[in-house]
């Protein structure tokens, strides 16, 4: 069950266009996931279409007659994307995790798995200049050290579940964590856990030999 | 933030809904099914001086407001038999392609690579949206089938698997608890994914 949903105001600025496009990118997957959350956008589109759509301009404006008779000439209906042309799954070890629709687009762009300390996997996902992004995979047991966040780390778990010593995460959960979080996320599902994270500044190990780590965090979850 | 305006819909929560939908909602039927000119010409005539003062408070730039207008409407004249009046009142629907094209047009604004699209963000203007589903039930299909090739394995087999993959325990949590040698489960575990690996390839 998802117990993690972005704020009511999260979704208000994602469905304004107005939120940063990591976390837009993240509510959107989320909404996917969660119909909940996909009815409450729909009510706030309604309500923001009323808001944005019934100013009534006060001056003349332009003459619009040129624009419009550009437009009918357009033939109907170019370009429509369809979006079952993306492939919709990701797999690792013979498993096949089918992804959120809002993911898809970045399964071209995944690289390869790679084995990392701890029963832990990570495919790194190229984001352009949006931030970095992972996929990482839990084995059963699997544990990540316990870390802060020098920026801000958005979490969304695909497929299993997770605990990180706050809470217990489950399909779908939603998280955005900052420098003020300390966790230690680990993975106790038989089926383990893979979840999509986005980081905007490399992780910082805080307890045990892990503090080792730290001059070489950027090597992980990059 | 990408902007730094406040939301229009925080102080117009309480605005009344625009009570031209059912007519509106004709029109774009109309344009859908004959390309209607004057079917156009009206929702034109009501949209594009709205979405103007609409993208003026986003953007505040005429040159740009008057590029959304353009995209927003001939994406209208374009999909119209995309818009379904079950899923929302046709400002909304004109809403939500314009704020995906602010969207798109002030990242391109700020130079940023094509690394997310607001289609993918919002899929306004896609064919089907009911794909979701789609993969959810080939899912369902496959786990079905699988539950009916676990069946079709000897009991002692089924046991076995039954104990690791879906209760999670080790093999030798098995053997200790069933009485048998740990080979036993290990080559029962084998014979039954050799068995199911056949039936799959069936």
């Amino acid at each position: 069950m998802i117990n993690f949903h972005p704020s009511t105001q999260q979704l208000d600025d994602f469905v304004a266009g107005n939120c940063e496009p990591t976390l837009a990118l993240m509510i959107s997957a989320h909404a996917d996931m969660c119909s909940h959350c996909m009815a409450k956008c729909q009510q706030l589109q309604n309500i923001q279409s009323v808001g944005a759509m019934s100013d009534v301009p006060t001056d003349h404006g332009p003459d619009f007659s040129a624009m419009m008779a550009r437009i009918v000439q357009m033939p109907s209906a170019p370009g429509l994307t369809t979006l079952s042309a993306k492939q919709a799954s990701i797999e690792l070890d013979g498993k096949q995790f089918v992804l959120p629709r809002a993911l898809r687009p970045y399964v071209k762009k995944t690289g390869d798995w790679s084995r990392l300390v701890g029963k832990l996997w990570q495919a790194p996902v190229d984001m352009g200049d949006l931030g970095r992004a992972n996929f990482i995979y839990m084995e059963k047991g699997g544990k990540v050290p316990e870390h802060t966040h020098m920026g801000t780390e958005i979490t969304l778990v695909i497929d299993g579940q997770y605990s990180d010593g706050m809470a217990h995460y489950d399909c779908g959960d939603l998280t955005v964590l900052d420098g003020q979080h300390k966790h230690l996320p680990h993975s106790e599902a038989d089926e383990g856990c893979l979840v999509f994270s986005i980081v905007d500044k490399p992780l910082f190990f805080t307890a045990g030999i892990a503090r080792l780590l730290n001059p070489f965090s950027n090597l992980f979850f990059k | 933030m990408l902007v730094g305006i406040p939301l229009e819909s925080t102080t117009n929560y309480t605005a009344k809904p625009i009570d031209c939908a059912d007519e509106m909602s004709v029109h774009l039927t109309d344009i859908a099914n004959s390309r209607s000119q004057k079917a156009f010409a009206e929702v034109f005539s009501y949209f594009a001086p709205r979405l103007r003062s609409y993208a003026l408070k986003q953007m505040g730039n005429e040159a740009l407001a008057m590029e959304l207008v353009q995209d927003t409407m001939a994406n209208v004249w374009q999909k119209s038999h995309l818009f379904d009046a079950e899923k929302g009142s046709p400002s909304t629907w004109i809403f939500t392609i314009a704020r995906n094209i602010r969207f798109d047009l002030l990242r391109k604004q700020r130079n940023r690579k094509e690394d997310i699209c607001a289609d993918d963000l919002w899929p306004v203007l896609c064919e089907q949206t009911a794909d979701v589903n789609e993969v959810a039930l080939d899912h369902q299909v496959t786990l079905d089938e699988i539950n009916i090739m676990f069946t079709r394995l000897p009991d002692k087999q089924q046991q076995v698997i039954e104990a690791i993959y879906l209760e999670g325990k080790s093999q030798q949590e098995v053997a200790d608890e069933m009485n048998i040698p740990l080979g036993t489960v290990k080559s029962r575990t084998r014979l039954a994914l050799q068995r199911l690996k056949e039936m799959l390839d069936e």
